[in-house]
């Protein structure tokens, strides 16, 4: 049974490896020409494609009754939160002129990601569960009657 | 560009020894290494199902046909909605008798079906042809293009060895299901590729495409219609028509030549260790016959347009303008032959091994042992394949000819396999020399040896531009026809009757008595790729049922034509996968039965002597004869 959940999980990763390669080749493609001639549409282009492949890997949980790994959720984090630093460094540090075309398209763009994980989310498992996954702060308190239903059945 | 592109191929070289170690890591079975554990992903499925279909009518030579002929060599895409019927109904009946009767090779299947030793030794030697000739020219033309893109910086013959080495380290490793995993995930992006690349060209390069603009094609050439039914021309090599080789049968012959890829022993040992479920449906129906068709209908010539200036030059120009992109359209052009040449290599080492090897060479391996065994197996025919194409391409290209053709004509004997019982083993065998025969004299490796040897024959290549496997399979049929009719009693015939019985009650339908059905597929295909296809050149330009020509419409009417029979041609498959349930597979009412006399270790004789004489030792002794105890009242 094992053996049987181990290979189930590998072939969702691959297919989840499948869904964001093309997907990354994309929008690479599409938002290096966007910068590269100040062009809105291919900007926009992009984060279309990113936001494709997360619907597909939307799909894919769904068909597959999986949600997404601890692993997956760390590696967008880290990624999103790099790219987003590396834009914030650029409209700082970068020469006048430069990026003034294009950082409103791209903040759009991120605006896009985050609006789509929250909706995602709020969809998926409604706005008080959506939030309390986030929400440690609540599970901080050890007593054990912070667990009463009537308390808010924190935990 | 070439550097970008050796990046692109290495990140998924990279990504191809990522699953593969991942897959071995999983520390399953050893058996597993051979079959998957017969629980591939219903997703494999969906992707892999029409690349290997784009792969296997090649589709650089596509492009590169429509940019010479135009419309009238892209209307073989239609046809891929009879390659999806093709997959849809022997893929699901070969599943079952894999699970019904432990058939779990396409050798297996049709050599205890028919009991027939003859079977098994001609699906190996299919499978060594896809594996090794087939392989190597596909192989052999993406390093050809890598040298031709590079400048030569990469040589062929370097290209060649470490494309097979990409290829060759991950199925080592990771066995069936990593080979099948990676050649999934390469098909979504081809996916993706292909319209994607299509549509960037368009939007991006100068001048206008198509349709806007005619595909330039040379003098005569009819590049917006087909150039008639039929040609009363000996065929390629000897006299060709000047408006162009696609007529009508041609294409239809075509079409049929593509289904051999999924009658290939590799796609269909693929089929067989499929995971139960209804993915068969969803691949053939709406990505074969859907998408894919789609894509190659209205992309190809658009692209093919893009390249009339030749392959490199659009690169190029697709470079000039961003670089990724002109990485992108190789990687388009590269990605389908090395995926096919990895997945039929091993494949076909696979079978070899389990049909082979484990079966008659050394059958008392340990699981272990075996899959040792498989993994030197899949190196042995990376090497050869490799070595043939660095050293033999010419050899190669000649016999990787006659692999798809030689396939279709499986088509009678996985057609008693799976659906008509009256078919037996003398019938089946007689049809199919005739039509292996037909075929090789009407390919270059029999044209070529017999010319070299003899005289000059009257015919050339596909005569009266029928392919070679049309002409094969009609013989093939015909001979199995006439030669069932003779032996209808003979004494196989109950335990073929117990597989059908037991397909029947496995799956619950029958595919006779569906007359709406099948009238309605012949119809389709006599409109879409058969004689009623030349309707198409003027149907809408210049319609019948107008006073005068209809030049609003903008672009060609064989055009309109295709695109309409596209979509049409997705409701017989449909039909099939839905209506008559043969997209969805399951083990819910699956009874094993015996087939045959039990799987003996004895090799054959003549196998028997054949290793005595090479290993200089004695054959197996024999298991001495068990007779039946005696009555105790018999005296």
């Amino acid at each position: 049974m094992d053996q049987e959940r181990a290979t189930d999980r590998l072939d969702r990763h691959v297919l989840v490896i499948a869904i964001w390669a093309p997907a990354l080749f994309s929008a690479v493609l599409l938002l290096h020409r966007g910068i590269a001639t100040g062009g809105l549409w291919w900007i926009a282009a992009g984060f279309a494609a990113l936001l494709a492949a997360y619907a597909g890997h939307i799909v894919a949980n769904a068909v597959l009754g999986t949600g997404f790994s601890r692993g997956e959720v760390a590696l967008g984090a880290v990624v999103f939160a790099l790219v987003l630093a590396a834009l914030l460094l650029d409209v700082l540090v970068a020469p006048e002129g430069i990026t003034d075309a294009v950082w409103p398209a791209l903040a759009l763009g991120m605006g896009a990601l985050i609006a789509a994980v929250v909706i995602y989310l709020v969809i998926a498992h409604g706005p008080r569960r959506a939030f309390e996954t986030f929400d440690v702060i609540r599970d901080n308190n050890p007593r054990p009657a912070s667990r009463l239903r009537h308390r808010g059945g924190r935990r | 560009m070439t550097t970008l592109l050796a990046a692109c191929l290495l990140l998924g070289a990279g990504l191809a020894l990522y699953v593969a170690a991942r897959v071995a890591r999983l520390g399953g079975p050893p058996a597993a290494f051979l079959d998957a554990g017969r629980d591939l992903p219903g997703w494999t499925a969906c992707f892999l199902l029409p690349w290997l279909v784009l792969a296997g009518l090649g589709l650089d030579r596509h492009l590169g046909l429509v940019a010479r002929y135009g419309l009238q060599a892209s209307h073989v895409a239609v046809g891929m909605a009879l390659v999806a019927m093709a997959a849809l109904l022997l893929w699901n009946r070969l599943w079952h008798a894999a699970r019904l009767a432990g058939l779990d090779t396409p050798g297996e299947a049709l050599g205890r079906y028919y009991g027939s030793i003859t079977l098994r030794v001609a699906v190996l030697a299919l499978a060594l042809l896809f594996a090794l000739p087939f392989a190597a020219d596909l192989l052999s033309s993406a390093a050809m293009l890598i040298e031709a893109v590079s400048q030569g910086a990469l040589p062929r013959a370097a290209g060649i060895w470490l494309l097979a080495l990409g290829l060759a380290v991950p199925a080592i490793i990771g066995g069936w299901r990593a080979a099948v995993l990676t050649a999934a995930f390469l098909s979504l992006f081809l996916f993706v590729l292909l319209p994607g690349i299509t549509g960037f060209a368009e939007i991006v390069l100068p001048g206008p495409g198509f349709p806007a603009a005619p595909i330039p094609v040379g003098e005569g050439i009819l590049w917006d219609r087909l150039p008639g039914v039929v040609r009363h021309v000996a065929g390629i090599g000897k006299a060709v028509p000047a408006e162009g080789i696609f007529t009508t049968l041609a294409v239809s012959s075509a079409a049929l030549a593509l289904t051999g890829i999924v009658l290939s022993p590799a796609a269909l040992y693929f089929g067989q260790t499929l995971r139960a479920g209804r993915a068969l449906g969803l691949s053939t129906v709406w990505l074969t016959g859907g998408l894919a068709a789609g894509l190659l209908v209205l992309c190809g010539p658009v692209l093919a347009l893009r390249m009339a200036g030749g392959v490199a030059e659009l690169a190029a120009s697709l470079q000039a303008e961003e670089p990724l992109a002109g990485a992108g359209f190789l990687l388009l052009l590269l990605l389908p032959g090395l995926m096919l040449a990895g997945f039929l290599v091993t494949a076909g080492a696979l079978i070899w091994t389990r049909d082979l090897v484990l079966r008659y060479l050394f059958p008392r391996l340990d699981a272990r042992t075996q899959r040792f065994a498989a993994r030197v197996s899949i190196a042995v025919g990376f090497f050869l394949m490799a070595f043939m194409a660095a050293f033999l391409p010419l050899v190669s290209a000649v016999l990787a000819t006659v692999a798809l053709p030689l396939a279709v004509q499986l088509l009678p004997a996985l057609l008693g396999l799976s659906f008509l019982r009256w078919a037996g083993r003398g019938a089946v065998l007689a049809g199919l020399t005739l039509g292996c025969l037909i075929v090789v004299f009407t390919e270059p490796p029999g044209l070529i040896l017999f010319e070299g040897l003899f005289v000059d024959l009257p015919w050339g290549r596909w005569p009266l531009g029928i392919h070679s496997a049309a002409w094969g399979l009609a013989f093939n049929l015909l001979l199995v026809l006439l030669s069932a009719a003779a032996t209808q009693r003979a004494p196989d015939r109950r335990e073929r009757d117990r597989l059908h019985d037991a397909l029947l009650a496995a799956t619950g339908f029958r595919i006779g008595g569906r007359g709406l059905l099948w009238a309605l597929a012949l119809i389709w295909g006599f409109l879409a790729y058969g004689p009623g296809a030349i309707l198409g050149n003027f149907f809408f330009s210049d319609p019948i049922f107008a006073p005068g020509p209809a030049s609003a419409l903008g672009i060609p009417s064989l055009w309109v034509w295709q695109i309409l029979f596209w979509l049409l041609g997705v409701v017989p498959v449909w039909w099939l996968a839905y209506r008559l349930r043969f997209g969805r597979t399951s083990e819910e009412s699956v009874r094993p039965i015996v087939l045959g006399p039990p799987a003996g270790l004895r090799p054959p004789d003549w196998l028997a002597a054949g290793i005595a004489r090479v290993a200089g030792r004695g054959p197996r002794a024999r298991p001495p004869a068990t007779r039946a105890p005696r009555r105790a009242g018999r005296r």
